[in-house]
């Protein structure tokens, strides 16, 4: 059975359609990466399906259970890491986690147990006692996570877990959910990240405007687009001629970001000598040679005409030390 | 340009900025009018009997009595949100910018106080526009009703000033905030709602020496009984001691703040 | 995968609503000075309504010759009305700050959810209540016997649950803090229209009509008795009901406001 399934799931507020009649389907075990730019409907529809927001049109199940006509049975499969991270900064680590299991329906002694294990896994045992107010943004969002933890959830539902972190924070976050994942749980993550996307997912729906534009592996997504393609820099010779010559051996692109040619090749890194080869025959100099493979923004890109990134946002950041 | 042409600009420019700040945010300036204006009723329809006490002033109505203390009160309350809106300005670093700005100090302070005597002026017109609407007389007529008037705007700038100065020396709006409660108690122990001679001791004798009294009194007199030289007299010179405390404490806060940073 | 490990449901209710009044506690205990506006306000409004209005008693038909023990228990049902509408500014504040959709996700019952924050209040109330008793007794007030106190106390958490329900209403309609003014004032408006001031023989006409309909009126009445006579049950029942009545109705409101939030 899947986990999750949607079906022409809608909300509006007032005039504005946040969510216009979305279909998808999570199976269980999956790691399912809704993928789409600030605005674009993601959050909404996570609230709809932790029963947090009651939709205005369409159905969707969690863990076999209508989230509209169930709500309780499906709070209880749920686990929730939600963007604004829900914390008290007056109690201390400990005393939140034993909170969240006794509003899940632990006993006392259980609740204590599962706290100081979750403490232990998500590496915050030494300030377990500390107040929250006093932790640090990587430290609260795994406090977040380990609480969603809590009851052992069939489907955890994490809304942009890694925004706002720095990168050692991520990847951290990251090996976690992979481990949660490889026992079984079933992960449904919101990103504005095409890497966070990339690296975790299974499956990907990327959404834009409150409509899903694209669905399916990272893999078959980028395929769909096409082509990597090889960008050149010259040190000598002119453009028209490399033009001329790259032009046989596959389809030329328009130019961007500053690189003087830019040509599309079927095969890959394998045709990298075949480039090589015939610029130095025709006496053309290179001065940087790139391989780029399309990515999941080249995907948003075809569907939706725009960017999922700005230039230069992103994870292109000189590793640092978490604080 | 002189000098003075210039600080008048100032003044006038911030004074316009502090009028507009307080007019334009409703929810904040709607607790300075509406919660007296509920406490005048309540206390008029609750504490009405005593007009029958032995010893109680001749008036038309406990209402007619009792417009001079709601006055009193959003004064009160004007001055503190002058107070807390200043120091939501130094909060906020605006005030760094004046503070190296050519221009003098005081400027600075008396242009916050336009916006508190705007919001004075505001009550004093609302309360009496109350009093006629339920039946309460003006004694003297519009004159006494102009003289009503000039009090509790030039008190609301007098207690504006020395929420201006704890602005000043704290920095803080939530400090500022917090002292809403001793705005109560000094009005409490005055005789803004109650006949001094009937009040019981020990607020009464503190209430015989509270400037406040004298300014409440000032208030009250052309709208119960009648334009007195005396009772306007003292109302104003316990305005002007009060301006005064305000301005030395302000002074005093200022050059704190000048050394702190 | 799912827990096999949780407790009876009337069981987790009970442990959740506790685990709900102990984080309130922390608003308390661990926020230096937090304690003390709910506290100061109702001690001084007794201070100051003595100092002004004492006189009063004065008049034909006053039941008592001591303002202060008249009084008393408008100060403390202040307290409670206080509290209440505080307890409804800070869930506002938990529902602004993202904490409240903890509490909605998980299975507990939304009527759970709500009584952790009544009870709190209920509970907190009795802290001014008791400073303003306490103050009132070394002005002179009447010592009002076990049963009187029992019951002031009584109608003074009850009432603090009255204005939490009011409170969480708002603060679940609005979602946000700058309702404070308005469950402040509600709760201010609906204690003081009653015998606050003077017995309802010697109020004015308008008062006197609004104070013989207002239900509170009779808690007011019901949380008197000890101070300026006897406790009688004929007194005291009114003020239960009208408690009950106010709870059911508030209580309901802040329910359905609460079921609206989310699913």
């Amino acid at each position: 059975m899947p986990a999750i399934v949607v079906q022409g799931l809608e909300r509006a507020f007032d005039e504005v359609l946040a969510v216009q009649g979305i279909d998808l389907e999570v199976d269980e075990g999956e790691i399912y990466g809704f993928l789409g730019p600030n605005g674009a409907g993601k959050t909404t529809t996570v609230r709809m399906l932790t029963t947090l927001l009651l939709p205005t049109g369409g159905r969707a199940t969690v863990a076999g259970h209508d989230v509209i006509r169930e709500a309780r049975a499906v709070r209880g499969s749920i686990g929730v890491a939600l963007q604004e991270a829900a914390l008290d900064p007056l109690m201390t680590g400990r005393e939140l986690i034993r909170l969240q299991a006794t509003l899940q329906g632990l006993p006392g002694a259980e609740g204590k147990r599962r706290a100081d294990d979750l403490l232990e896994r998500v590496d915050l045992a030494a300030a377990a006692d500390r107040r929250v107010g006093t932790y640090s943004g990587g430290m609260q969002r795994r406090l977040d996570l380990a609480a969603a933890l809590v009851h052992e959830p069939r489907v955890l539902f994490l809304d942009e877990p890694t925004t706002g972190l720095d990168p050692v924070s991520r990847k951290t976050i990251w090996e976690e959910v992979r481990a949660l994942n490889d026992e079984g749980t079933t992960v449904f993550l919101t990103t504005q990240y095409l890497e966070e996307a990339d690296q975790l997912a299974d499956n990907v729906g990327i959404i834009d405007s409150g409509r899903i534009v694209a669905e399916g592996t990272p893999e078959s997504l980028k395929a769909q687009i096409g082509h990597p393609h090889v960008q050149l820099q010259l040190a000598e010779g002119s453009v028209a001629e490399a033009e001329e010559v790259c032009a046989r051996i596959g389809k030329l692109l328009p130019p961007k970001d500053g690189k003087a040619v830019l040509v599309e090749v079927e095969n890959g890194a394998a045709d990298i000598p075949r480039v090589v080869r015939a610029l130095d025959e025709a006496g053309i100099g290179v001065e940087s040679l790139e391989l780029v493979r399309p990515t999941l923004d080249d995907v948003f890109v075809a569907k939706t005409g725009h960017h999922l990134e700005k230039d230069g946002e992103g994870d292109a950041e000189p590793e640092a030390v978490e604080a | 340009m002189s000098d003075f042409a210039t600080n008048v600009r100032v003044v006038r420019a911030l004074g316009m900025r502090s009028i507009r700040q307080t007019f334009r945010r409703p929810q904040l300036m709607a607790p300075i009018v509406v919660f007296p204006t509920l406490l005048l009723a309540i206390q008029t329809g609750g504490a009405g009997g005593a007009v029958n006490l032995p010893g109680f002033p001749p008036v038309q109505s406990f209402l007619q009595f009792m417009l001079a203390g709601a006055m009193m009160q959003s004064l009160m309350l004007a001055g503190n949100s002058g107070g807390i809106a200043l120091a939501v300005d130094i909060e906020m670093g605006f005030t760094d910018r004046l503070f190296s700005a050519p221009i003098p100090r005081y400027t600075i302070v008396l242009g916050r106080l336009a916006g508190t005597a705007a919001l004075g002026l505001f009550a004093s017109l609302w309360f009496l526009a109350i009093g006629l609407i339920f039946g309460a007389e003006i004694h003297s007529g519009v004159a006494g009703a102009l003289i009503a008037i000039a009090l509790v705007t030039a008190a609301a700038m007098a207690v504006g000033g020395i929420g201006a100065a704890i602005a000043l020396r704290t920095g803080s709006a939530s400090v500022v905030q917090g002292l809403f409660p001793l705005v109560l108690v000094v009005l409490f122990l005055s005789s803004a709602f109650f006949p001094n001679e009937l009040m019981i001791q020990p607020a009464k004798a503190i209430a015989e020496y509270n400037p406040l009294s004298f300014v409440a009194e000032g208030v009250r007199g052309p709208i119960v009984s009648g334009i007195d030289a005396t009772e306007l007299g003292e109302a104003v010179l316990a305005i002007v001691a009060i301006v005064v405390l305000g301005l030395v404490l302000s002074a005093r806060a200022l050059r704190h703040r000048l050394k702190v940073g | 995968m799912e827990s096999v490990a949780t407790l009876p449901q009337w069981r987790a209710n009970l442990a959740t609503i506790a685990a709900l009044m102990a984080r309130a506690k922390n608003e308390l205990l661990r926020v230096p000075g937090a304690a003390i506006p709910g506290v100061l306000a109702p001690t001084i409004f007794f201070l100051g309504l003595n100092g002004v209005f004492g006189a009063l008693t004065q008049l034909n038909g006053f039941t008592t010759g001591s303002y202060e023990s008249f009084i008393v228990p408008v100060s403390m049902l202040q307290g409670a009305g206080f509290t209440g509408a505080a307890a409804g500014v800070n869930l506002a504040r938990d529902i602004e700050g993202g904490w409240t959709d903890r509490l909605l996700v998980s299975p507990a019952p939304r009527w759970v959810l709500l009584a952790g924050t009544v009870l709190s209040a209920s509970a907190r109330a009795l802290i001014p209540a008791t400073s303003v008793f306490l103050i009132a007794l070394l002005l002179g007030a009447g010592w009002p016997g076990i049963a009187g106190l029992l019951v002031t106390y009584f109608m003074v958490a009850a009432m603090a649950s009255v204005a939490a329900c009011w409170g969480s209403a708002l603060a679940l309609r609005f979602k946000s803090q700058s309702a404070a003014p308005l469950m402040q004032a509600g709760m201010m408006g609906l204690i003081l229209t009653t015998t606050a001031y003077a017995p309802l023989a010697l109020l004015q006409p308008w008062m006197r009509s609004v104070a013989e309909v207002n239900p509170v009126t009779q808690v007011m009445d019901a949380a008197r008795q000890g101070f300026i006579g006897g406790v009688s049950w004929a007194e005291t029942w009114p003020g239960i009901v009208a408690l009950a009545a106010l709870l059911a109705i508030l209580g309901a409101w802040a329910l359905r406001e609460m079921r609206r939030t989310a699913v």
